[in-house]
């Protein structure tokens, strides 16, 4: 595992389930949302020794008819969302600014909890993002630092902490410590 | 490598075993440390899967539940 360039980091680590439930999702999505993974799943394709009952993820904000073929789109593929069945009510969950989550068919775990990226923050770790090479796809992911910010200081629970402590050991030499009280500032301030 | 800390508390015990992964993840090659992961993480999500929990009932869990 190892940074490529600035913004991409290859891995050749042996994709479990979780991480080909990801790509899978990710391959329908992205023809109809720009997104970035949050959060947990980013420690776990990183190494961490844990699985997680759900993905996070923010996308850029689409209208009815795009959201409506990826809807579409994610059925077709086997995909269903838990919080309700007509896209015009998962749409207005997301305008609203809630999640939702979809799983594949008959399933409820593991599943994607799905955000438009509503917040100045949420809308900013588009500009940062980074692209993780993986044996079977391409995913992209929040910033390393702005990672271990939001769980050291924002998240907080133990579960965080040692989320954060995993990516920053895996990738000391390449942590932007400074960067880390930047967005530590910025979140003390949204 | 270093060797696993014991911790005092639960949580230090976690937080140094999460040190100690980091390293041996961070200095062996992707197939050593993915080959462990792997075994872990699918066996967890076949577990979740026989499980069987609800929609509504994970909702509600997460105090998602929404009308």
């Amino acid at each position: 595992m190892k940074f490529i360039d600035k913004t991409t980091i290859q891995t050749d680590k042996i994709l479990t389930e979780l991480d080909l439930f990801v790509l899978d999702f990710i391959s329908i999505l992205e023809r109809y949302a720009d997104y970035v993974i949050i959060s947990g799943y980013i420690s776990i394709l990183f190494g961490r020794s844990k699985a997680t009952e759900d993905v996070d993820i923010f996308i850029r904000k689409i209208d009815f008819t795009t959201f409506t073929n990826l809807y579409a789109a994610l059925q077709k593929k086997g995909y269903w969302c838990l919080n309700a069945e007509q896209p015009k009510d998962v749409y207005n969950y997301l305008a609203d600014g809630l999640a939702v989550r979809f799983a594949r068919k008959k399933e409820t775990i593991p599943n994607f909890e799905v955000k438009f990226a509503v917040t100045s923050l949420a809308q900013e770790s588009f500009h940062d993002k980074l692209l993780v090479k993986t044996a079977k796809g391409d995913l992209f992911i929040s910033s390393l630092e702005r990672q271990i910010a939001f769980k050291r200081y924002y998240l907080k629970s133990e579960k965080d902490l040692e989320d954060a402590k995993h990516i920053e050991e895996i990738f000391k030499e390449k942590i932007d410590i400074k960067k880390i009280e930047v967005y530590k500032r910025m979140i003390e301030h949204e | 490598m270093n060797k696993l800390k014991p911790g005092r508390t639960n949580a230090e015990e976690r937080m140094n075993f999460v040190e100690y992964w980091a390293e041996y993840v961070r200095t062996h090659p992707d197939e050593d440390w993915s080959k462990q992961q792997k075994m872990l993480i699918d066996s967890q999500l076949q577990n979740a899967r026989k499980s069987s929990l609800s929609a509504k009932k994970y909702l509600k869990m997460k105090g998602e539940l929404r009308k």
